[in-house]
């Protein structure tokens, strides 16, 4: 479903992807892990088209997606919930999941969505009238995904969804992602710096470093590398 | 003086007195009067913007209201000759006086304001002065004529000694605004522009830098108003004071280059000659078609250069390779003098932010030479409990004594004086400055001398292994190398204690071994480090103990291995499964 | 005395009223694109001639009388401007601002200051060619009456130019639909969106580009109506936005900027400022007294009076 072939970013000299390849199918649940500034969050701003590339290619649903405007990107049913959350602050909680189903296929099921986006988060309900800037980090997390799931995505793209939160609301987040992805058949793509976690929930992870994919394979096999284990999940090394 | 200045002001010093000496022979040559008042105008109005790019171009805090010194240097010098018979001469050095008191006097409330609000804010003197001086009756000031002495009055029968004296006028300005920009003063500016938040944090006061920037600008801007009033004649207020007189500053620098001195002279050498003339050649015949073709030729010259047409054309066909590395042996060492007991004591430091406790009764203390780790999740309180200790925040309870001097209540700069340094997490480079530069404003904030603060900064740069790089701009660099210049900067100012903010981050494996041993070696010579990091393997390798956050609460203390043991720190931070999988991998090890 | 200051107070909320409509103009721009537009003064003044051309040919064709035309043509200017201002954005204003600038240094800061002094030197000399340097206003017979309240409390009355009367209820209504527009609609969302955070609403499949593109239209728009609902009681030059730019920066920082009441309030006490203290100060000193009140508030509240805070204290 989306393809990312050989992609490369610079920004002023600075290489922050380096061609870096990766693909998710439909309903799959794929896992990108590294270091902060490894380029993990270049990787989505240029899926999403805010950053242009320097080379290489996107591919969704067979169609190069670079030629999209960024702006067209949401329409095809491509979501995007961005690393720190990113809600519209000055937007009641109901004006931002409006804002999410803004494309024709979210409006079109708006009223199911609504109702889902509730029953996953029965907090966006009780508060649906308050400024999405007075909620919680926990909550305008749940907003977040929410809004990425008004528009009745194919792909939802989640970029370090546990930042900042609490371990209690971090399990409950994650848990809500898998059931996004187990119930609504929706393919995820999630970036994450709690490697463990999130490499359990997925089909199949990457390991970005230095703006390189160094790693890829199904999560019991990243589980198992070393360097994983040394690096991310800060295991044997002062024993090593 | 600063350090490597020279060379680039004596470039600029002859490329001035080339200029300025083919301007006078071309206007020498020029007898139809109203042309020669063009020429008089053109020094006049680069002046202006001089003054205009030695505050806002400089620091980055717009002005659209430099009409207020300008005004004032003409009402200034016109007035003193009209009460007090006082010439020009001595009236236009009183108008700077003037102009550098009301500076004062704009700035003391103004720069609480920012961004937008500072450059509105500024727009709203000169038109309450210009209302003002409407209402005291100044309508239309003519200067009172003294034929008999042109040249103590500045009233020349022939109009090029006028362009002469503006000559003048403008090479004292250039002077000016090329010591600025080669000085410390320059270099402090531009650390503001870039981020005024790591100024501080280097110790720069930069309220005191703007202060004196807009004080040299209003003086440099009162000079050019002065001089105008000498050459028309008459002063309005709406000639002086006008919206037009502060849209002129801005434009003659926006369209030159903003943040070199030569920008207000392209900006005026092509645009003032070119509105006059428009004026002069179409203007009777259709009246505004001039004002027409002077909107449309700003706006294609910005849409095809918007950063001005000096970086424009410095940028298309003069990159110049960076001249090579002069580094000698640094004089100086970063060696801090040996001394054990505490060196920083933090008791019940606390922070709400209303309703939100981010840091809670935070109590720890710090030994000489030691490196303690501080962890926990994203949102944990550790940038906070940073920006506590180097009073970018105020606490609201609690105390922090370093080396015995309480830290609470000293302003970011004060902080950096007492000898404690530190790191952000985004690093801010100046991208067009070099390496060596970008640390020696660090060595000014310490309160260093020139020659001190480039010894300290070689001396930062070769503890972080970066003297070979010394003379490149700092856009260059690699993410690793940013952050060692990054480091290099918090040790220019020779502190005793580091803060370090996700030094790490983003660091491959080889490259954070790199920053391990640099961050080594610095404690081996006897720094103490305080450090924030997420990656743990480099932690649990670095740091003599830890101190987890969560919550803004102290969560766990201790040696790393009791700590990543500890089970509130499992649950909170490392997870549940990181023991579990910590010792397997220890066992199979 | 009293007479004095009623007749001042209710002037002053008058002229308030119509000022608050211009600032909500210039408020979208600033607010939605954070964008300092130098040429919003122009676009009050070509509100005010296009209204004049308007009620010209209306009263040449005799379809509306001389009552109406002038609210008509105020009416008929705003959507004129909007397109204007539309095409000034797409062909202009995009090169230096939104999304293709955010990542440079100043974000396009410098750039933008040119490009709209250059619009406004076009404008204002473009306006005197075509349109002379001869003072203009739109008559209206209005402008002649006063509804007359009172006496009352002994002799006191209050005397309301029905002309102004007038204009200033369109004023009120023009703002609250505008309102309506950005509080309710889809697309009044969308524009909010696109102002607080210009890279999420991309995400979303905002459009920013056009977004602002309709913000700096309907700015356009909103200060050119204001504009020919001011042409009825005030004579005019190609070069009055000149003195109505500074005044609707006052007002829009002093209400706080993005937001459309905030301006509208903003404007309003503008107004009333300058009505109110016509009763001790010289005329000159008017002007003096809105850029002290202006600079006392913005100090002492460097949100704005009507500034609203959406963060989680």
């Amino acid at each position: 479903m989306l393809e990312v072939k050989e992609l490369s970013v610079s920004y002023g000299g600075l290489r922050a992807l380096q061609r870096v390849s990766l693909s998710v199918e439909a309903g799959r649940f794929v896992t990108v892990v590294g270091p902060n500034g490894a380029g993990k969050t270049t990787l989505f701003k240029a899926i999403c088209g805010v950053v242009p590339p320097a080379a290489g290619d996107v591919r969704w649903d067979g169609a190069p997606l670079l030629a999209q405007p960024a702006a067209r990107r949401a329409h095809l049913g491509i979501a995007h919930v961005p690393e720190g959350r990113q809600v519209f602050r000055t937007l009641t909680v109901r004006e931002n999941l409006e804002m999410g189903a803004y494309p024709r296929a979210g409006r079109a099921r708006w009223a199911h969505t609504l109702d889902r986006i509730h029953t996953l988060f029965p907090i966006l309900h009780e508060r649906a009238d308050q400024l999405a800037g007075t909620l919680s980090g926990g909550e305008q997390q749940m907003l977040a995904i929410g809004r990425g799931l008004a528009c009745a995505p194919r792909l939802l793209m989640l970029d370090e969804p546990s930042m900042g939160l609490a371990p209690a609301i971090t399990e409950t987040i994650f848990e809500r992602i898998a059931q996004i992805h187990r119930e609504d058949g929706v393919a995820i793509l999630l970036v994450e710096q709690r490697v463990a976690e999130a490499l359990e929930l997925s089909d199949h992870g990457y390991v970005l470093e230095t703006g390189r994919v160094v790693l890829d394979g199904p999560y019991q096999t990243l589980l198992a590398d070393d360097r994983v284990r040394r690096s991310y999940l800060g295991m044997g090394e002062e024993d090593a | 003086m600063r350090v490597g200045g020279g060379a680039r002001l004596r470039r600029d010093a002859i490329a001035m007195a080339v200029v300025s000496v083919l301007y006078v022979a071309l206007a020498s040559l020029v007898h139809n009067s109203y042309y020669q008042l063009i020429l008089t105008l053109v020094p006049i109005w680069a002046v202006l913007g001089l003054g205009w790019n030695l505050f806002s171009g400089m620091s980055g805090l717009v002005s659209f209201g430099h009409a207020s010194f300008f005004g004032i240097g003409a009402y200034t010098v016109t007035l003193a000759l009209v009460y007090l018979q006082l010439t020009p001469w001595l009236g236009i050095p009183l108008g700077m006086v003037v102009g550098c008191i009301a500076a004062v006097l704009i700035g003391l409330p103004t720069f609480r304001l920012r961004g937008h609000y500072f450059a509105l804010s500024m727009l709203a003197y000169p038109l309450a002065m210009l209302y003002v001086l409407q209402y005291l009756g100044f309508q239309e000031v003519p200067l009172p004529m003294h034929r008999e002495h042109p040249a103590l009055y500045l009233q020349f029968a022939e109009p090029f000694y006028a362009t002469l004296v503006a000559t003048g006028v403008f090479v004292a300005a250039m002077v000016a605004g090329m010591l600025v920009e080669n000085s410390r003063f320059g270099l402090a500016l531009l650390a503001i522009k870039q981020n005024e938040l790591a100024a501080e944090a280097a110790g720069l006061d930069t309220r005191r830098w703007k202060m004196l920037a807009l004080m040299a600008s209003g003086a440099i801007s009162a000079a050019a108003g002065g001089l105008y009033a000498c050459v028309l004649l008459i002063v309005t207020p709406d000639s002086v004071f006008g919206v037009i007189v502060s849209a002129q500053a801005l434009v003659v620098t926006l369209f030159g280059g903003v943040g070199t001195v030569w920008g207000p002279v392209i900006g005026a050498a092509i645009l003032i000659p070119l509105a006059e003339t428009l004026n002069a050649k179409l203007g009777d015949v259709i009246p505004g078609i001039q004002g027409v073709v002077y909107g449309f030729a700003i706006i294609a010259i910005m849409l095809a250069a918007p950063e001005g047409l000096f970086w424009t054309l410095r940028d298309r066909f003069w990159r110049r390779p960076p001249p090579p590395a002069k580094i000698e042996e640094h004089a100086s060492s970063l060696a801090v003098p040996a001394a054990s007991g505490t060196l920083l004591e933090v008791r019940g430091l606390s922070k709400a932010f209303g309703g939100l406790r981010a840091v809670q009764d935070v109590g720890f203390t710090l030994a000489h030479g030691e490196i303690l780790g501080i962890i926990g999740p994203n949102g944990a309180g550790k940038t906070t409990l940073f920006n506590l200790l180097n009073g970018v925040l105020p606490a609201d309870a609690g105390s922090a004594r370093f080396d015995g001097q309480e830290l609470r209540g000293r302003k970011v700069h004060a902080v950096a004086r007492l000898g404690i340094g530190r790191t952000f997490q985004v690093v801010r480079s100046f991208p067009r400055l070099s390496l060596l530069d970008n640390v020696i404003v660090a060595g000014y904030g310490a309160g260093l001398g020139d020659h001190p603060a480039a010894a300290a900064a070689e001396a930062a740069l070769e503890a972080v292994g970066l003297a070979d790089r010394a003379a490149r701009p700092a856009g260059e660099l690699t993410n690793k190398e940013l952050r060692l210049m990054e480091l290099a900067r918090a040790l220019a100012g020779r502190p005793r204690l580091l803060l370090l903010d996700e030094t790490l981050a983003g660091l491959g494996r080889e490259e954070c071994d790199d920053v391990l041993a640099v961050l080594r070696a610095l404690r081996a010579a006897g720094m103490t480090i305080v450090i924030i990091e997420h990656t743990m393997h480099a932690m649990l390798r670095l740091a003599d103990r830890f101190l987890v956050l969560d919550h803004g609460a102290v969560l766990a203390e201790g040696l790393p291995r009791q700590v990543i043991e500890d089970r509130a720190v499992i649950e909170a931070y490392l997870g549940a499964k990181f023991l579990a999988r910590h010792s397997a991998a220890g066992q199979n090890a | 005395m009293l007479e004095n200051v009623l007749n001042a107070v209710a002037a002053g909320l008058i002229i308030g009223c119509l000022y608050g409509l211009m600032c909500i103009g210039l408020g979208l721009i600033f607010g939605i694109m954070k964008v300092v537009n130098f040429a919003q003064g122009e676009l009050l003044m070509l509100g005010m001639y296009i209204s004049l051309y308007v009620v010209g040919g209306f009263t040449a064709i005799g379809v509306l009388g001389p009552y109406t035309a002038p609210f008509v043509g105020a009416l008929i200017a705003g959507p004129v401007l909007f397109g204007g201002g539309a095409l000034l954005h797409r062909f202009l204003l995009r090169h230096v601002s939104g999304l293709s600038t955010a990542a440079r240094l100043d974000q396009g800061g410098f750039g933008q200051l040119i490009v709209t002094l250059g619009i406004s030197l076009i404008l204002q000399n473009g306006g005197l060619i075509l349109f002379g340097s001869t003072p203009a206003s739109v008559r209206t017979p209005l402008s002649a009456k006063a509804f007359i309240i009172g006496p009352f409390a002994g002799d006191t009355m209050l005397f309301l130019n029905e002309g102004r009367v007038i204009a200033c209820a369109v004023a009120i209504v023009i703002a609250v639909a505008l309102w309506l527009v950005m509080e309710r609609t889809r697309l009044g969302k969308a524009l909010r969106a696109a102002a607080d955070n210009p890279i999420a609403a991309t995400y979303m499949g905002i459009d920013v580009d056009r977004a602002y593109g309709i913000a700096f239209g309907l700015g356009a728009g909103i200060t050119a109506i204001a504009g020919g609902l001011m042409a009825t009681y005030l004579s005019f030059t190609p070069f009055v936005g000149l003195d109505y730019v500074i005044i609707m920066y006052s007002g829009v920082v002093l209400g706080g900027m993005g937001s459309i009441l905030g301006a509208f309030w903003g404007g309003l006490l503008v107004g009333f400022v300058q009505q109110v203290s016509a009763l001790v100060l010289s005329p000159q000193l008017q002007n003096a007294a809105i850029f002290v009140v202006f600079l006392l508030t913005v100090g002492l509240r460097p949100e704005g009076l009507f500034g609203r805070s959406a963060e989680r204290a």
